[in-house]
């Protein structure tokens, strides 16, 4: 199959819901708001009409809450919940190449040196179902981390739309074909956003710039809220949490963000990351320098959705575009 | 006698040490019987009850709460049960817009003579909890469609070329004379803090100046660089009027550059009153725009909600809610969040589940709502700054409505008056208390 209609598309998911798949798709849930979420039915799926979503299908495979186990006390007897062995099938339909290519760079750090369980099941049970970009805004900064808007990392097929009401199929895995076939197409005229900076030089300035004033001045509007970070496609941070009672509970892990000054905050009151700066550094730091320097990955994909969430105006793009010398080469 | 399928309720009463708990002792040594239903809390004074503890009571089973003091007057803390009162006004309201079942909700006054009243209240309370049935924590209610806010009129872009170079001028001058030390202001992505005159060119004035600048006085890296002058539009204002009220800021010590504002098209400018800055050091005038439109009724979106029934508003905060990802950016662009340490970071023992679950969600965003109860301003920040759509300003003008119904008081409006919440009356109204 290498030229799917809207109506088919549409059909085909229709009949994975159906099938008790959990399909997950951009949905506009306000005016001016379009979320990634579970589909309910095949029309709540929006083909067009965005940028892209202001979350991500990270949450797929490291959902925001995500109970690791649970205890159950009756009398004397104490009794522990395992999660279930499998997680069920899922699809992604309509994620971006930005949000697709998250998952190979997340497989890293959470297979590191622990294989991580929760994530792995949920990992493997999904299909992503990629739509190549026809529209970007200003935010947009995929090119300047080695990626573009028909960029075919993490994707089980990808599909293009060919402004006809139909779309041109590309099937990358197994996992795909058993979706959708045998697509082999190739992608349209795509529109990549131009290069905003130079991805080695902001990894040397965080390396050589540590205790640089740069940060402390350009972190000031910083509020110190996680909207970045949990809009991120692959901002993995999390904390573990036991919540219950005498009766039952849960030990579960939530994500949580390197701006937050709770996130490094010690027992003894301590707080060593004391400054905003400090924590724009951290993130800037982590993406660029830290994680390129152990999985040989930029933790980023351009998709701007920091920028687009930050109330005050920060984010990735706007605070590397004032690195010194870090214009594209 | 038990409920249908045996269903017994469970009650939990939080009581003062001073009245009412003496006078469950009396009914008990009077040999006055009542359902063992009740689980008694004994607290200091109802002053003392956080209205969290009612929430929490609901999460961990409760099919009802009673919150029940001394008789007015007879507060051994003398007016503890004054300033309960006046919360639980507030707070029901709160509770009646989420669409919360009222009628688990119970207030009493008894005092030590009172056993006989302890009795006849918690019998009644029982047998009405066991006739509701048990209490379902925030279900949502099937078929319940979405509710859609009223829409919002507004200003559209507005001409500002001259109030802009007065405000780069007053900037200017003020950082050479070394007034000021930084000017906190409006630049093309957002806030900017200006700290020498030649860069007094970054600022804007323009119809996407929305955020509310005042946040920034609680920030420790933005104070420590000295004495600031701000750049506030009207409503702003109110937010400084609210922090000097709690000892937040000096006045003195800063420097407030008003701006009179036609309104920038968000929602709340629709409904706004307060276009012409009124405490500020020096104020730009709007003489280079139309006149701003009279102002439409500010409660018209909280109407369209209250217009539906209880389990539909429900169901609609349940949406919303389950969208919350607890990134808490609601909780700091607000100016009035300015707590070094928030109820909801606090985790010895954990006040409120920091998990984004349902549960977890409802308890952080009714504390948030009833800690700004009579102290919002109606800046809509935090709607704005949700990476997830949540109306939040809905709760908030659900807040400011019983503040200015109920008490004829409007957030920093008034420099004079008192705190709301600080504050009571003998009037104040109490036809929900038994």
């Amino acid at each position: 199959m290498n030229v799917l209609t809207r109506e088919e598309l549409r059909k085909l998911v229709g009949e994975w819901i159906a099938a008790g798949k959990i399909c997950t798709g951009p949905v506009r849930v306000k005016p001016e708001l379009v979320l990634f979420e579970r589909l309910a039915k095949a029309d709540d799926l929006l083909l067009d009409g965005w940028v892209r979503p202001a979350n991500s299908i990270k949450e797929l495979v490291l959902p925001r809450h995500e109970a690791l186990y649970g205890y159950r006390i009756e009398k004397n007897r104490i009794e522990l919940v395992d999660q279930p062995e499998t997680a069920p099938e899922q699809i992604a339909i309509g994620a971006h190449p930005c949000d697709a290519a998250a998952l190979p760079i997340l497989d890293k750090v959470f297979n590191w040196d622990y294989r991580d369980d929760a994530y792995n099941r949920r990992r493997e049970a999904t299909t992503v179902i990629t739509l190549a970009c026809a529209e970007r805004d200003e935010e947009c900064f995929c090119t300047s981390v080695g990626l573009g808007p028909e960029a075919e990392r993490g994707s089980d097929a990808i599909l293009f739309d060919r402004g006809d009401g139909s779309f041109l199929v590309k099937s990358l895995t197994e996992k795909g074909r058993a979706l959708l076939g045998e697509g082999a197409a190739n992608g349209g005229a795509a529109n990549p956003p131009p290069a905003r900076f130079d991805a080695a030089q902001v990894a040397s300035f965080a390396r050589d710039h540590f205790d640089d004033a740069f940060w402390k001045e350009h972190a000031l509007a910083c509020l110190a809220c996680g909207a970045c970070a949990y809009t991120c496609p692959v901002c993995h941070c999390f904390d573990i949490v036991d919540e219950g009672n005498a009766r039952e509970g849960v030990r579960a892990r939530n994500w949580d963000a390197c701006q937050f000054p709770l996130f490094t905050l010690h027992a003894s009151g301590h707080n060593p990351r004391s400054g905003q700066g400090g924590r724009q550094r951290q993130r800037i730091y982590h993406k660029f320098y830290l994680y390129p320097e152990k999985f040989g990955e930029i933790l980023c994909t351009g998709c701007g959705n920091c920028a687009r969430n930050c109330p005050v105006g920060l984010g990735v793009l706007p605070l590397v575009a004032k690195i010194p010398h870090a214009e594209p080469v | 006698m038990s409920g249908e399928n045996g269903f017994e309720p469970r009650i939990v009463a939080y009581v003062c040490n001073w009245c009412t708990y003496l006078g469950a002792d009396l009914a008990g040594t009077a040999r006055l019987e009542y359902p063992p239903n009740v689980r008694i809390i004994r607290l200091p004074c109802t002053g003392r009850i956080d209205t969290n503890l009612v929430v929490k009571a609901f999460e961990v089973g409760a099919d009802a709460v009673l919150v029940s003091g001394c008789h007015p007057g007879d507060c051994h803390y003398t007016a503890g049960n004054y300033h309960a009162r006046r919360r639980w006004m507030l707070f029901r309201d709160l509770l009646d817009v989420v669409g919360f079942d009222m009628r688990r909700i119970h207030f009493t006054w008894i005092s030590a003579a009172e056993g006989k009243k302890f009795q006849q209240t918690i019998t009644e309370i029982t047998e009405q909890t066991r006739a509701l049935g048990p209490y379902r924590p925030y279900a949502c209610g099937a078929g319940a469609s979405a509710c859609q806010p009223a829409p919002s009129g507004g200003a559209g872009a507005f001409a500002c070329q001259h109030s802009q170079a007065q405000l780069r001028e007053t900037a200017a001058r003020l950082l050479s004379e070394g007034a000021v030390k930084v000017v906190i202001g409006y630049g093309a992505r957002g806030p900017i803090f200006v700290t020498r005159p030649e860069d007094a060119a970054g600022l804007l004035w323009n119809e996407t100046c929305f955020a509310n600048l005042t946040t920034y006085l609680k920030r420790k890296e933005v104070r420590a660089l000295g004495k600031p002058a701000i750049v506030v539009k009207g409503c702003d204002e109110r937010a400084l009027v609210v922090l000097e009220k709690e000892s937040q800021v000096e006045r003195a010590e800063i420097y407030t550059i008003g701006m009179a504002c036609q309104g920038l098209g968000q929602p709340k400018c629709a409904a706004c009153d307060t276009h012409q800055p009124g405490f500020a050091d020096e104020t730009i005038a709007a003489d280079d725009g139309p006149a701003p439109p009279p102002a439409a009724d500010r409660y018209a979106a909280l109407d369209a909600l209250l217009e539906k029934p209880p389990e539909e508003r429900l169901a609609f905060w349940t949406a919303e809610f389950d969208r919350c990802l607890k990134c808490y950016a609601c909780r700091q662009v607000c100016p009035m969040c300015y707590c070094e340490r928030c109820l909801a970071d606090k985790n010895r023992p954990q006040a409120i589940d920091s998990s984004p679950t349902r549960k977890g969600n409802f308890a952080w965003h009714l504390s948030r709502a009833i800690h700004l109860a009579g102290r919002c301003v109606g800046c809509d920040e935090c709607t704005r700054a949700c990476p997830a759509g949540i109306d939040l300003r809905l709760l908030n003008l659900a807040l400011a409505r019983a503040a200015e119904t109920k008490f004829g008081y409007r957030a920093g409006m008034d420099p004079a008056s008192e705190p709301l919440m600080g504050a009571y009356s003998l009037t104040d109204k109490e036809e929900f208390i038994g």
